[in-house]
């Protein structure tokens, strides 16, 4: 610790820090446009000039490093001086448009000039023209206005990891634009927006819509994703206008994805559910919620309560409900007396599921030594794990990947090996078994005639030889037949090289549906059983059958069955949902509701709601609980969402007992069957409902992602060209896919996976 | 005269392997070799020399060497800077092509001073000639096992890579030169850290200025105190001065710190006849300024020109007689930096686009009253606040053309045309 004076008062520093964040520290302002402190330093602006005694003339703060008893005066004549003169060159070739800029109001240029600037321009000269390009659907540019701070240029190259904005030129010509012509791509990009501190870079479907000081902000945590990235929910006249990120240090830093921070779009799509609908005789009529909920009363009742057969009554959820939702629809269920409940659609196999708990903080990525990537595109299925991953790499550490493709990393992985998935379980099997060989453990009977290849061996020694090494687990193999050996050899091979594991498998809200109880229980029906079951009665959530599940003609024709009531919450209007639901509930979605997310490290974060839903549309939340009303149901005299936020937190499912690893059974069969995995994966931005009707994000690189790659040895077993279809998905030919895989990322409806 | 960097100028194929042999060359380098030195003497006789950098700032050299952490284990640099791009300066130029074989023995003396193995000679780009001479001459050092690893079984290494840059004065700029050499864009580095510690690649590293380098050999040859001795106190030693502008004879002369002004301009002819001196910038162009007065009474080392009220700087006299318009060349000097800022930093970025704007309508008829000091108030503000020294550079000359000649440019503004009556027209050029 050093001590230094600022303004008169001491205050102590550590050695090496810069001075701006001693005096941020302090709570002393010091004028800033270049400095951010997730970002190297530029010290390029020269707005933070401050005066230290000795020094001739002020020096940066921003870039200079603080020494024992230096004395600095923030706001002194000196300093003033020099503030004001930088002022004065930020703004002779800054235009006047403030009146129509979108950053009016929240310009950081805007606030210091107030306190630095001039009244009157003493620069008679024509200012500065930059002529714009159109850099994509997502950020609106106006590059006169730019004063080169380079925070977007740092960004990309040092967070996003791509350097997508460049300045080019020297001089009064220096330009800040994307280096290359197709603009601005990266899953991260939108974070630019929230860096720059004028309104060169702002926000393209927000362009021209209000002032900052317009609207209201209401914290909020998005649930796209396992991170729960905190932002902000911009709103007017109660609806929300804009979505910035919100500082969380354990959380997402300041940034979000692009995910997060356009989804809300969809909100105002035209094809929200607005009113309470019940069908007559194949007749859809809009009626009061009361009819509504008595009709859904009655129809349950008739279909399985009267008769006492609620043993076929199910429901099923969105992966983005709340934590709220999942617990009270949960609770309604056990109520009348069954645990046929499930929000796991997608998965082929519910009785060989991934086993494998997440057992590391956000935070504690960044320090690791070696990641083991198994089965993942992280950068696209969860931005924020991937930057923290992203950072330990940086600072050193060494990544290696077993995919079944090669994705686009946006750091250096030592080792990309694409294996077959049906090899990939043979694989771990010789890790495990070097492992358990180096470490002198026994060698399970199972593996006694395994020869470990080459990569096994490789990988073993690298978790062997880390002091802090993670293995991850994605999603990309959740449909395959081995899924639950891959997940038990994963927490064997952890055990013994003293591992952390992360999975991520099951993405969005997951965790809160899995906090909640939101699964069958020992006598209950699972997703998939529950569409063979010929069922009498449903109650979906948010449901979507031909983008949600693993078989969604058979979801849909299970829906469709004559005899079954099933009743519909929706926050969209969908085609399919009409055909099949008996009534249609409109629901609130993100922002619209007060809940909780729980995310990948257990953190329940909770939100209140910062707009009403539109039409009639209500919260699920407040439904269910009404519903229950009706049922005469105990226990549900909730006033409050957080009520039910304490009582699901303290619920304990007894399913979810904590995997022992010492138990885990890994009985690998060697002569693993051959034949071509079909990997089907949404497109990021697809994979729920507010997504799929955010029109900036569909039109993005990313959002147009709908392509089944696989390479010409599997193409010609399925006898399949470039040009062709295959499950309805442009076939894409690369030989970076591994044999015998189809690797799809459609952001179309599935019909038919062929399987 | 002539006795360091230009020793072989006068001779047959000066810039040979032979000649540099002949004079004596590569002795130092093979002591060295043979375990004959240690750094701590050649820093010692580096610091008994006086020499001071010759790139513009005078730092001490010995001094400099001095700061490199050479023990610190790792990859460590030495980088030479011919980037020679001040206006006024053509000094380096001549070195890189008439005694190549010093910059290469002084770099590799660095080099074992400095614990660094790795040298790089960062060349302006538009010294095509220059260039291949030094890199005839590397392939020469080279073939003769004076470089590379492992030289004459010694332990020691030293590789020496020669880099072209591209055209831009900037990367004359010590740290803007590292980025450039790493193939990143030539803009300045913020400091601290100093190269000494970070430099390039992150590497401590050692930058001098190309004459620097070449004047190390004779030096330890001759001994510190010789080479003090030519020149006077606080400026050690001979120094190139490049005399161009109005004069009889524009040329490089390698002539003993502290002599007269005046008799290095009559070295260089004079000025042309029928004109007499009316100015001298005396180091370069982003130095002050001095009249003709001043100048004839100074002499060339570092104290008799800051007493004068500028800077001897990388020693390039432009000599301006009395047909220049100084309104006309303070525009056109900065015009220069105004091109050449690298547009990174905001008081350089606008600030020199500013001062050449309100010159260009002083020149061209349109300049107002108030417009002098908007000069001097927006140099004033450039002055100190920007990363590199290129602003200071920028703003330095507005000051002292203002000082010394305010009388022409309120004469310019309240007339719309110079003072100066005399055509520039090359009709009085002899
Ligand atoms: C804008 C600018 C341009 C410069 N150009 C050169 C140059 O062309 N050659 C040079 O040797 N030094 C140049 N310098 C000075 C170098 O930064 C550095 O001080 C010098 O190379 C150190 O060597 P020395 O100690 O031997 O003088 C320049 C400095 C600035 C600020
Ligand atoms: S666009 Fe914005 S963030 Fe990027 S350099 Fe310009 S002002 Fe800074
Ligand atoms: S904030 Fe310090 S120079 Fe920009």
């Amino acid at each position: 610790m050093l001590e230094i004076e600022i303004d008169g008062a001491k205050v102590s520093a550590d050695p090496g820090e810069m001075l701006i964040a001693v005096t941020d520290r302090a709570g002393i302002r010091v004028p800033r446009f270049c400095y951010h402190k997730h970002l190297s330093i530029a010290a390029n602006c020269r707005m933070c000039l401050v005066d230290i005694e000795g020094s001739p003339k002020p020096k940066p703060a921003c870039s200079t490093p603080i020494a024992e008893g230096m004395k600095i005066w923030t706001h002194n004549d000196k300093t003033k001086i020099s503030q004001k003169a930088v002022m004065e060159f930020l703004l002779i070739n800054h235009p006047l448009d403030c009146p129509i800029c979108d950053q009016g109001g929240e310009c950081e240029l805007q606030d210091v000039a107030m306190d630095y600037g001039a009244d009157i321009s003493r620069f008679t000269e024509g200012k500065r023209i930059v002529e714009d390009k159109d850099i994509g659907a997502l950020i609106q540019t106006d590059m006169t206005r730019c004063i080169h701070c380079t925070r977007c240029v740092r960004f990309g190259d040092e967070i996003a990891g791509v350097m997508e904005m460049g300045a080019t030129g020297r001089g009064e010509n220096l330009k800040i634009e994307p280096f290359l012509a197709y603009g601005i791509d990266s899953e991260l990009s939108g974070n630019m927006i929230d860096i720059c501190p004028v309104g060169a870079l702002t926000s393209k479907p927000f362009r021209y819509e209000l002032r900052s000081w317009q609207m209201q902000s209401v914290a909020g945590v998005s649930r796209h994703d396992l991170v729960g990235s905190n932002l902000l929910s911009q709103t007017y006249k109660g609806k929300v206008k804009r979505i910035v990120a919100r500082e969380n240090s354990d959380i997402n830093e300041t940034w979000i994805a692009d995910r997060e921070r356009f989804s809300y779009q969809g909100l105002s799509h035209e094809n929200r559910l607005l009113m309470p609908q019940i069908k007559i005789e194949g007749k859809w009529q809009e009626v009061t919620w009361n009819v509504a909920l008595d009709f859904a009363l009655k129809g349950l009742n008739n279909a399985v309560l009267n008769n006492k057969q609620t043993d076929r009554l199910g429901a099923l959820a969105t992966n983005t409900a709340t934590l709220e939702e999942f617990y009270l629809l949960q609770k309604i269920l056990r109520g009348v007396g069954t645990q046929n409940i499930d929000y796991r659609l997608n998965i082929k196999d519910l009785d060989a599921t991934i086993n494998l708990p997440s057992n590391i903080k956000l935070t504690d990525l960044e320090t690791l030594d070696y990641g083991l990537i198994i089965g993942a595109n992280l950068r696209l299925e969860q931005p924020l794990i991937n930057h923290r991953l992203r950072k330990a790499v940086l600072s050193g550490a060494m990544v290696d990947v077993v995919n079944v493709a090669e994705f686009d990393f946006n750091y250096q992985p030592n080792n990309h090996n694409i294996i077959a998935p049906n090899q990939i379980a043979l694989l771990l099997a010789g890790v495990l078994k070097v492992v358990l060989e180096s470490t002198q453990a026994e060698v399970l009977p199972d593996l006694q005639n395994l020869n470990p290849n080459a990569t096994a061996k490789q990988l073993a020694a690298r978790l062997l030889r880390a002091d802090n090494a993670v293995i991850v687990l994605g999603e990309h193999l959740l449909n395959i037949p081995q899924v639950a050996i891959i997940a038990a050899l994963i927490t064997q091979i952890a055990q013994h090289t003293d591992s952390k594991t992360l999975n991520t498998s099951l993405s969005a809200n997951s965790k809160a549906a899995d906090l909640a109880g939101f699964t069958p229980g020992r006598d209950g029906l699972d997703a998939n059983t529950m569409l063979t079951a010929q069922l009498k009665a449903y109650i979906l959530l948010d449901i979507y059958p031909q983008y949600d599940f693993y078989n969604s003609p058979k979801a849909i024709e299970a829906f469709n069955n004559a005899d079954t009531f099933i009743i519909a919450l929706n926050s969209f209007k969908d085609e399919v949902v009409l055909e099949y639901a008996d009534i249609l509930l409109p629901i609130a979605n993100f922002y619209e509701s007060p809940g909780s997310h729980v995310n990948i490290e257990g953190l329940v974060q909770s939100f209140p709601a910062a707009v009403s839903a539109p039409g009639e549309a209500k919260p699920a939340w407040k439904v269910f609980k009404v519903l229950a009303d009706l049922l005469q149901l105990p226990g549900f005299d909730y006033t409050a969402n957080q009520q039910i936020t304490s009582e699901a937190t303290m619920h304990q499912n007894p399913k979810l007992s904590k995997v022992d690893v010492s138990k885990v059974d890994v009985s690998i069969d060697l002569t693993m069957k051959k034949g071509i995995d079909i990997i089907w994966q949404k497109s990021p931005y697809a994979i729920d409902v507010l997504l799929r009707h955010s029109p900036a994000l569909q039109m993005t690189k990313i959002g147009q992602i709908n392509t089944a790659s696989m390479n010409a040895a599997t193409a010609k077993k399925l006898k399949l060209t470039q040009t062709d279809d295959y499950l309805g998905v442009p076939v894409v030919l690369s030989e970076t896919v591994a044999d015998d895989c189809v690797f799809i990322n459609a952001n179309r409806q599935t019909w038919d996976r062929g399987q | 005269m002539n006795e360091v960097c230009f020793k072989t100028i006068d001779q047959d194929n000066p810039h040979t392997l032979a000649t540099y042999k002949k004079n004596g060359g590569y002795q130092i380098w093979r002591e060295i070799l043979a375990g004959k030195w240690t750094p701590e003497k050649i820093i010692d006789e580096l610091k008994t020399s006086g020499l001071r950098g010759r790139g513009g700032a005078g730092f001490p050299t010995g001094l400099k060497w001095s700061f490199m952490p050479r023990n610190q284990a790792g990859q460590k640099f030495v980088v030479c800077n011919s980037d020679e791009g001040e206006p006024g300066t053509c000094k380096d130029r001549d070195i890189l092509r008439f005694n190549p074989h010093a910059v290469i023995e002084g770099m590799a003396i660095g080099g074992f001073v400095m614990g660094a193995t790795v040298g790089y000679n960062y060349i302006r780009g538009e010294f095509k000639e220059p260039f291949y001479r030094f890199e005839a001459a590397l392939a020469q050092a080279y073939e003769l096992g004076l470089l590379g690893k492992n030289i004459h079984g010694s332990g020691m290494s030293f590789d020496l890579y020669s880099h072209l840059g591209a055209g831009a004065y900037i990367c004359g700029e010590e740290t803007a030169l590292l980025e450039s050499i790493e193939g990143k864009k030539g803009q300045p580095r913020f400091k601290p850290p100093f190269p000494a510690n970070v430099g390039l690649f992150g590497k401590p590293t050692t930058i001098n200025n190309t004459e620097s380098f070449a004047s190390v050999p004779s030096i330890l040859s001759h001994g510190g105190q010789w080479f003090a001795d030519l020149g006077v106190k606080n400026s050690g030693g001979v120094k190139l001065f490049s005399v161009t502008g109005h004069v009889q004879k524009p040329a490089n002369f390698e002539v003993p710190m502290g002599i007269p002004f005046k008799d290095l301009l009559k070295m260089a002819g004079g000025v042309r006849s029928g004109r007499t001196l009316k100015a001298v910038i005396p180091g370069g162009s982003s130095t002050p300024v001095l009249t003709a007065e001043v100048a004839m009474n100074m002499t060339m080392d570092y104290d008799s020109i800051e007493h004068a009220g500028s800077m001897l700087g990388a020693g390039s006299v432009i000599v301006m007689d009395d047909s220049t318009c100084m309104v006309k060349a303070l525009t056109r000097l900065a015009h220069f930096y105004y091109d050449e800022s690298c547009g990174q930093c905001t008081p350089c970025r606008e600030g020199t686009g500013w001062l050449y704007r309100i010159l260009k309508r002083i020149i061209d008829g349109n300049g107002k009253a108030a417009d002098i000091d908007l000069l001097l108030s927006v140099q004033d503000k450039i002055i100190g606040n920007t990363i590199c020294a290129l602003g200071d550079a920028a703003a330095m000359p507005v000051e002292s053309f203002l000082r010394h000649f305010r009388d022409e440019f309120d004469h310019y503004i309240k007339h719309g045309k110079s003072i100066i009556e005399v055509k520039n027209s090359g009709e009085n050029i002899k």
